[in-house]
């Protein structure tokens, strides 16, 4: 299923917004569960299997958790660690699954054009397409450059801190300052950055599950502000 | 953005959306340290301005025009908001840049003394994350216990963040970020300008 680029970044706000907003009653979870379990379905809809399994494990796992073996009252440590965990993965998974989908399935024509059509200054969809299609190049070059450095024995425990740090950060500056020139130079060969209007071999267009879910989702952030602030 | 000659090319745009997936990276690989204990999370004003130091100061070397300070500081804002930290602090993050811009402007961004100042205000993103947690302290705290935290880690968090503390931590967020920027400055001339890079 192809979803326009446009309802994808709604999405991404509107989870981003209810991700917020914390849910304190029983219902309000319920919405946000439904919420989280949009972009899941859809990755499973785009043939992602095993990252939706896993997403969908984690989230699962982190909630039972919280809700059956910690409380108000927790304290210790090994507690206060599982606090710690549950509490990301519970508050920022549904954030991290809908940007990962976005990211994934969103070619960055699409979304330039995307971003044309809403007239998003130049300057800003051009960095948030380069921040988009970044991340997991920035993920590669950190893991073949841990690989680099454990061959060579500079492992994780050994060592001080700061060296640990340096001889990580310094070879991955390195690699994005030179993956970043190529980037320039691949995107001036595509027009990027004239003067003259760009055009784009990608139609975009709103079809019905857009719709269908763009309602959905405005619906249901609606109804979470209603009941967790005037009810 | 600017008068023509002046104007922002794709090229710095590029740049722009590469530093701020470094420093976001950063960013995300130290927060997540914030949930062993809330101390952490008020720590965060000394840790990120040490550790974004070195790509920041990178950076620095490449900005030469008005605006992609400004830019990425935009970025930072909406990728924060999209990580699920709020809108609230989103005009203050975005005010640090483009003050830090300013600054920076004043010393034609080649002045050193401009850039550690610079850094040191651009550095104020941090604080503005707390902001949410100073303006609406009571439903936060409740939102946490509701939202699962133990009572113990939102009062270790409002006892490390509130009304009073937030002015030493704004102070001591600016000064690591002046040092910060010294370190980084150091590590940059030691690797990068040796290899012709910045």
């Amino acid at each position: 299923m192809k979803l326009d680029p446009r309802t994808k970044l709604f999405m991404v706000f509107v989870v981003s917004l209810i991700v917020m907003m914390s849910a304190t009653t029983p219902f309000l979870w319920a919405i946000r569960l439904s919420i989280t379990l949009i972009p899941i379905i859809l990755m499973i809809l785009e043939k992602k299997y095993s990252s939706a399994l896993k997403f969908l494990l984690a989230y699962a796992s982190a909630l039972v958790l919280m809700f059956y073996f910690l409380s108000e009252q927790s304290e210790g440590l090994i507690a206060s660690l599982l606090i710690g965990y549950c509490g990301i993965v519970v508050q920022f998974m549904p954030a991290i699954i809908t940007a990962w989908y976005v990211v994934r399935t969103t070619k960055i024509g699409e979304f330039m054009s995307c971003m044309q059509k809403m007239h998003v200054p130049d300057g800003i969809a051009v960095s948030l397409a380069v921040v988009m299609r970044f991340f997991p190049t920035i993920k590669e070059e950190y893991s073949s450059i841990n690989d680099a450095m454990r061959m060579r024995g500079v492992m994780l425990g050994g060592g001080n801190v700061l060296r640990m740090f340096e001889f990580r950060m310094i070879p991955l500056l390195f690699s994005c300052v030179n993956i970043g020139e190529e980037l320039s130079a691949a995107a001036i060969t595509r027009g990027l950055g004239g003067d003259v209007k760009r055009s784009s071999v990608i139609e975009l267009k709103l079809g019905i599950a857009d719709y269908l879910i763009m309602t959905f989702l405005a619906v249901a952030t609606v109804i979470f502000v209603v009941f967790k602030y005037f009810l | 953005m600017e008068n023509s000659s002046k104007k922002l090319k794709a090229k710095d745009f590029i740049t722009v959306g590469i530093f701020a997936a470094i420093l976001f990276a950063v960013e995300f690989a130290f927060g997540m340290l914030g949930y062993i204990h809330p101390y952490i999370v008020a720590s965060y004003v000394i840790i990120l301005p040490l550790a974004s130091g070195i790509p920041m100061m990178l950076f620095y070397t490449k900005v030469e025009k008005f605006g992609m300070i400004t830019i990425l500081s935009i970025l930072l804002a909406i990728i924060m908001f999209i990580g699920g930290m709020g809108y609230l602090g989103a005009p203050l993050i975005i005010g640090a840049g483009v003050i830090a811009d300013l600054i920076a402007k004043s010393g034609q961004y080649k002045s050193f003394k401009k850039i550690v100042i610079s850094f040191g205000i651009f550095n104020l993103w941090i604080c503005a994350n707390y902001f949410p947690i100073l303006v609406t302290a009571e439903s936060y705290r409740q939102d946490l216990i509701d939202g699962g935290y133990s009572a113990e880690y939102a009062n270790n968090l409002f006892a490390a963040i509130n009304v009073k503390t937030i002015g030493v931590l704004v102070v001591l967020c600016f000064i690591f970020g002046c040092i910060g920027a010294v370190i980084g400055k150091a590590v940059v001339k030691k690797h990068f300008e040796k290899a012709g890079i910045a």
